[in-house]
C-alpha cells in the first residue's frame, strides 16, 4: 500500500479557551462521519459551558483529548493533533508543533484575538506552522469578523484575508459567500448536512464583489498566472484562485480566515474544504533531524518511503493495555514485526501492535507510511524519543532538555493520594522531560521542578483531576545556581594516615568562567605523569561532585572550566577516593577564590491591556527589579516586555488583576540565567546560612 | 564606566556630539540607506556616555527595534576589546527602552503621557529621545514645534528620521529636501545620507549648530556593517 501523501494533513487545532475548539472538534468528527451525533457542550441541564465542555471531553475522552484522532474529508486523510492548552514554554510545545504540518486558529467573533491566541500564534509562527484562521460563533450578538481579521494584522501580524462574506450576522446568520466562487452558500436539513449553493443575494452583490478585489489584490501576489489572468480581465479561473491562496499559506505569508458557526453548523464543513485545499502535506514541509553521530548535524528527512525510518514519539498514553505511543513518522515505513531503535537509549524494540487512532475505536494496521500519525503499544520510551531503523542514529529532538527554574514541595493529604501521587509523577516525568520530580531528603517532602509557575499549576491541577491524587503544595522555590566570575588557582594536598593505609593525593590547576554556553568542563594538562593516569577520572569526579552543591546557597554551580597541570601521589597511599577528595577540597579552595555568584532565571514577559494602565504596569513591573525592553501601542491597547526575574514574579497576577481593574493579562517564558544583584543575593546567602546552622 | 576608549573611537564624535542641548537632530535619506543604522549608533553612543534613550519607533515591532541594537552592539564588540561585554550589553538594555507605537497611535500627547509616567514613577528618566518612522509628511510645523518645546521643557534631546523621495525636488534654501524643506530651521543638525559609486553611503553633514564642518566631511556607512567610517 502505497499511499499518497499530499492527500495526507496533519494539522492541530488551537483556540482561546471559550472560543468553541470541542464543539468545532465534535462537528468535524461528525461530518467526516467519525461520529454519529452530536453531542452539545451547552446541554439542556445549563451548567456552565467550561464545566460541560470539561466533562463532555472526559466522558469521550478518547475523541477530543486524545493525542491524536484520525478523520477523511473527501479523498484526504486528517490527522487532528491536540495542541497544548496550556500557555507556559515548554518542550511538549514544541514537540506538538513539529507534529503537525499546519494548523486551525479558532477565534471568538466576539472575544477576537485574545492573549493566548497571541502566544500560540508566535509559537506556530516560530515553528513556521502554516495556518488558517476560523471565526467562530458568527451568531452571537456582537459578532464582528471584520473586526476579528482586522485584529489577525494588527496583533498577530498576520497577512489575514477573509476568503468568506457573512450572509446576515449574529441572530440573522444563514451563511455564507464563497468570494473565490461567487456563490452564496446555506447548510441545509438536519445538522447542516446539506450544503446548497445559490446565487448571491442582490442586497450583498456590491460587498461580495468588493470583498473579492481585496482577496485577489491580497493572493495575486503569490501567483504570477492569477497576476495575468487578473489584468487580462477575463473570467478569473478558480483553480488559480485556490493555488496562489495556497501558495501564500505555504510560505506563511498569508493567512486564510474562514467564518462560520460551528454550534449552529455553519460552516464546517468549508473550513474542512480549506484545510484540504490550502494546509500542507508532509511533503510540502521541511522537517530536520539531528544526526547523533555527527555532533547533531542538522539533516533534512525525505519524507520517503522508502527511506531508513525515522519517526518520533510525541505522547504517551496510558491505556486499557499499557502504555500507548504516538508516533509521527517522517520518512520510511514502519511494519510490524520491525525492529526499531530508540536513539536515545540505544536499545532495540520491536513492533507489536500498530494501530490507527479513530474517533472512538482504534484499527489495527499492519503498516504505517512517511508523514502518518499511529500508535503503538508495549513500547517502552518517553516522549520525544525518536525511533530509527537500524543503521540510523538520528533524533528529531534535540538531546538537550532546558533546567527547570522552579520548584515545589508537594505533600500527599492521604495514603490513597500517596499511591496515586506516585503514579501521576511517574507518568509525567516520562512525558515532559523538563517536569523533574525528586525527594529532598534534608526535608523527606516531594520536590516538582518545572520551566515555570503555571506549568507546575498545571501538573498539580492533573493530578487531582485524572489521579484523584490531593496534594498539598507549598511555596514555589526559584532553582537558583551559582557560577564564578573570575580565574583563580588551586593546589591542595590530601593527606591522611591514621593507621592502616593512608590516603594521599595532590591537585593543583585553576577555575575560570567558561565563556561559551555550557555547564562544565574538564581540562587534563598533567604532564609527565605526576597524577597517574587511571587518577585523572577520579579528579573530574570529585570536581563534578562539587558542582552539585554551590558554597553561597547550596545551588548547583554551572558555566565552570576546571584545568589541573600539576599534582603528586603515592605509590602506595594514593587512591581513586584520595584524589577525588583532593578535588573536592582544591574546588572548595579555588570556588572561594574566584568570586562566585548567585544566577537567577530571567523572565520574558509580556503584560496586555488598555493602553489607560501602562503606566501602573512599568511602574509595578519596576518595582519587580524588572528591565522594560519597550511598549508597544496601538489604538487603545498596549504591549508591555520585559525581562523580570522569576523570584518576583509570585503573585504578580494577582497585583496585575488590582491594578488594571482586571483588564490586563500577561504571559510569561524562560529567557535566560543573569547574575543576582548585590542586596538580593547578600539576603540569599544569610538565609542559605541561617537553614544551614538550623539543620 | 570604562567605556571611554569606544566613546573617543567613534566617528560620530566628529559631529559634536557630546555637547547636551536641549537639541534637535535629523537623519534624512532615501528608503533603505541606513537611517535606522545611524540613529541606533547615535542612541549607542549617547547611552555608552551614560545617557539613558528612548527609542520610539512608529510602525516596526518591538523585537525588530531590538534586533537593531543588538546587531550593531555585537559590531562594536567584535570592533573593539570589552573586558565584560555581557556587562555592557546589560548596561544598554538598561539604558535604553523602545516604544513602538503604530501609526496612528503617535502623538505629543500620547508622547508627553508616557514620559511622565517614566519620569514620575522614577522608573526611566531618558535624557535623549529617538524618533524612528515619524511622517513629515502629514506633519505640520505646529506639531513638530510643540514636541520641540517638550524636548526643551524635559530637558532631552532629540534625533529624527525621515524619509525623503527621489521624486520630490523641493529643497529649503539651506539645501534640506521635502518633506523637511519647510522645518528645517527647528534642527540644530541635518544630516543627508547620500548612495556614492563605491557604494558607500556619505554622510553630508548640512548642518552642525550653525558650526563649519570640517572634520566631518569623510564620514561614511560602509554598507556591509552599517557602521559609520572615516574615509
Amino acid at each position: 500500500m502505497k499511499k499518497d501523501l499530499t492527500k495526507v494533513r496533519n494539522i492541530g487545532i488551537s483556540a482561546h479557551i471559550d472560543s468553541g475548539k470541542t464543539t468545532l472538534t465534535e462537528r468535524i468528527l461528525f461530518y467526516t462521519q467519525r461520529i454519529h451525533a452530536i453531542h452539545e457542550v451547552r446541554g439542556k441541564d445549563g451548567v456552565g459551558a467550561t464545566m460541560d465542555s470539561m466533562d463532555l471531553e472526559k466522558e469521550r475522552g478518547i475523541t477530543i483529548q486524545s493525542a491524536a484522532t484520525y478523520c477523511t474529508w473527501k479523498d484526504c486523510d486528517i490527522n487532528i493533533i491536540d495542541t497544548p492548552g496550556h500557555v507556559d514554554f515548554t518542550i511538549e510545545v514544541e514537540r506538538a508543533l513539529r507534529v503537525l504540518d499546519g494548523a486551525v486558529l479558532i477565534l471568538c467573533s466576539v472575544g477576537g484575538v485574545q492573549s493566548q491566541s497571541i502566544t500560540v500564534n508566535r509559537q506556530m509562527t516560530r515553528y513556521k506552522v502554516p495556518r488558517v484562521a476560523f471565526i467562530n460563533k458568527c451568531d452571537r450578538t456582537g459578532a464582528n469578523p471584520y473586526r476579528v481579521t482586522q485584529q489577525l494584522r494588527d496583533k498577530l501580524d498576520l497577512n489575514a484575508v477573509m476568503l468568506q462574506f457573512p450572509i446576515g450576522l449574529e441572530n440573522d446568520l444563514q451563511g455564507m459567500i464563497d468570494l473565490v466562487s461567487m456563490k452564496a452558500i446555506y447548510f441545509d436539513g438536519d445538522q447542516g448536512i446539506q450544503i446548497r449553493q445559490a446565487e448571491i443575494p442582490p442586497e450583498l452583490q456590491d460587498a461580495a464583489e468588493a470583498k473579492r478585489e481585496e482577496l485577489l489584490d491580497a493572493v495575486s501576489m503569490f501567483s504570477d498566472e492569477l497576476m495575468e489572468a487578473m489584468l487580462e480581465e477575463g473570467e478569473i479561473p478558480e483553480a488559480l484562485i485556490h493555488d496562489a491562496i495556497r501558495r501564500g499559506t505555504l510560505s506563511l505569508d498569508l493567512t486564510p480566515v474562514l467564518i462560520g458557526s460551528a454550534y449552529k453548523n455553519k460552516g464546517v464543513q468549508l473550513l474542512l474544504d480549506a484545510v484540504n485545499a490550502y494546509l500542507p502535506c508532509p511533503t510540502d514541509i521541511e522537517n530536520t533531524a539531528l544526526e547523533l553521530d555527527q555532533n547533531e548535524n542538522e539533516v533534512v528527512v525525505s519524507n520517503d518511503p522508502a527511506d531508513p525510518l525515522v519517526a518520533l514519539a510525541f505522547k504517551l498514553e496510558d491505556g486499557r493495555y499499557g502504555q500507548l505511543t504516538y508516533i509521527r513518522t517522517y520518512q520510511g515505513m514502519i511494519q510490524k514485526g520491525d525492529t526499531i531503535i530508540n536513539s536515545r537509549t540505544g536499545k532495540k524494540a520491536k513492533v507489536g501492535r500498530l494501530v490507527r487512532m479513530h474517533a472512538n475505536e482504534m484499527e489495527e494496521i499492519e503498516e504505517a507510511g512517511s508523514g502518518d500519525i499511529v500508535a503503538l503499544f508495549g513500547i517502552d520510551c518517553t516522549s520525544g524519543d525518536t525511533f530509527c531503523s537500524p543503521g540510523l542514529n538520528w533524533s528529531m529532538s534535540s538531546m538537550h532538555v532546558p533546567e527547570p527554574v522552579i520548584s515545589l514541595a508537594i505533600n500527599p493529604v492521604d495514603n490513597k493520594a500517596q499511591i496515586n501521587m506516585s503514579k501521576a509523577l511517574n507518568r509525567f516525568t516520562k512525558e515532559d522531560p523538563t517536569f523533574k520530580t525528586y525527594v529532598d531528603h534534608e526535608t523527606n517532602e516531594t520536590i516538582i521542578s518545572g520551566m515555570g509557575e503555571l506549568h507546575l499549576e498545571v501538573y498539580i491541577e492533573r493530578m487531582k483531576r485524572e489521579y484523584k491524587a490531593e496534594v498539598a503544595v507549598g511555596a514555589p522555590q526559584v532553582a537558583y545556581r551559582e557560577t564564578i566570575t573570575q580565574r583563580a588557582e588551586f593546589d591542595y594536598t590530601h593527606k591522611k594516615q591514621t593507621g592502616g593505609s593512608g590516603q594521599y593525593g595532590r591537585v593543583a590547576g585553576f577555575i575560570e568562567p567558561l565563556v561559551e554556553e555550557g555547564e562544565y568542563e574538564f581540562v587534563d594538562q598533567i604532564v609527565g605523569g605526576v597524577i597517574p593516569r587511571e587518577y585523572i577520572p577520579s579528579c573530574d569526579k570529585g570536581f563534578k561532585k562539587s558542582l552539585e552543591k554551590g558554597t553561597l546557597t547550596g545551588a548547583p554551580i554551572t558555566g565552570i572550566r576546571v584545568t589541573i597541570n600539576d599534582g603528586s601521589f603515592h605509590a602506595v597511599d594514593s587512591s581513586d577516593i584520595a584524589f577525588q577528595v583532593a578535588a573536592m577540597s582544591a574546588f572548595r579552595q579555588g570556588y572561594a577564590k574566584a568570586a562566585p555568584v548567585i544566577m537567577e532565571p530571567i523572565m520574558k514577559v509580556a503584560v496586555e491591556g488598555p493602553s489607560e494602565f501602562q503606566g501602573a504596569v512599568m511602574g509595578s513591573l519596576n518595582q519587580r527589579r524588572g528591565v522594560i525592553i519597550g511598549t508597544f501601542e496601538e489604538g487603545n491597547y498596549t504591549v508591555v516586555e520585559a525581562e523580570m526575574p522569576l523570584a518576583e514574579m509570585f503573585g504578580y497576577s494577582t497585583t496585575l488583576r488590582s491594578l488594571t481593574q482586571g483588564k490586563a493579562e500577561f504571559t510569561m517564558e524562560f529567557a535566560t540565567y543573569k547574575q543576582v544583584p548585590k542586596g538580593v543575593s547578600e539576603e540569599l546567602i544569610k538565609t542559605f546560612a541561617a537553614q544551614k546552622k538550623d539543620a | 564606566m570604562g567605556y571611554e576608549p569606544l566613546v573617543q573611537q567613534n566617528p560620530l564624535r566628529a559631529l559634536n556630539m557630546g555637547r547636551e542641548h536641549n537639541q534637535l537632530g535629523l537623519i534624512m535619506a532615501r528608503a533603505g540607506l541606513g537611517k535606522t543604522a545611524l540613529l541606533v549608533q547615535i542612541a549607542l553612543d549617547a547611552i555608552l556616555r551614560g545617557k539613558r534613550v528612548i527609542h520610539v519607533s512608529i510602525g516596526e515591532s518591538i523585537d525588530k527595534t531590538k534586533k537593531w541594537y543588538d546587531d550593531i552592539l555585537s559590531t562594536i564588540l567584535q570592533g573593539h576589546s570589552v573586558t565584560r561585554p555581557h556587562e555592557l550589553i546589560d548596561m544598554v538594555a538598561r539604558h535604553r527602552m523602545i516604544m513602538t507605537f503604530k501609526v496612528a497611535a503617535f502623538t505629543r500627547s500620547r508622547l508627553e503621557e508616557r514620559l511622565n509616567d517614566l519620569v514620575l514613577q522614577d522608573i526611566f528618566r531618558p535624557d535623549c529621545l529617538i524618533v524612528d518612522g515619524f511622517d513629515f509628511d502629514q506633519t505640520d510645523r505646529e506639531a513638530l514645534e510643540d514636541i520641540k518645546n517638550l524636548m526643551e521643557s524635559m530637558d532631552m534631546q532629540a534625533w529624527f528620521s525621515a524619509i525623503c523621495h527621489r521624486s520630490d525636488d523641493r529643497v529649503s534654501p539651506a539645501g534640506v529636501p521635502a518633506p523637511c524643506h519647510e522645518v528645517d530651521d527647528l534642527f540644530d543638525v541635518i544630516i543627508l545620507l547620500k548612495p556614492e559609486h563605491d557604494a558607500t553611503i556619505q554622510l553630508d553633514i548640512i548642518r552642525n549648530f550653525g558650526e563649519q564642518v570640517t572634520d566631518g566631511k569623510g564620514l561614511r556607512l560602509d554598507p556591509t556593517t552599517m557602521m559609520v567610517k572615516e574615509m
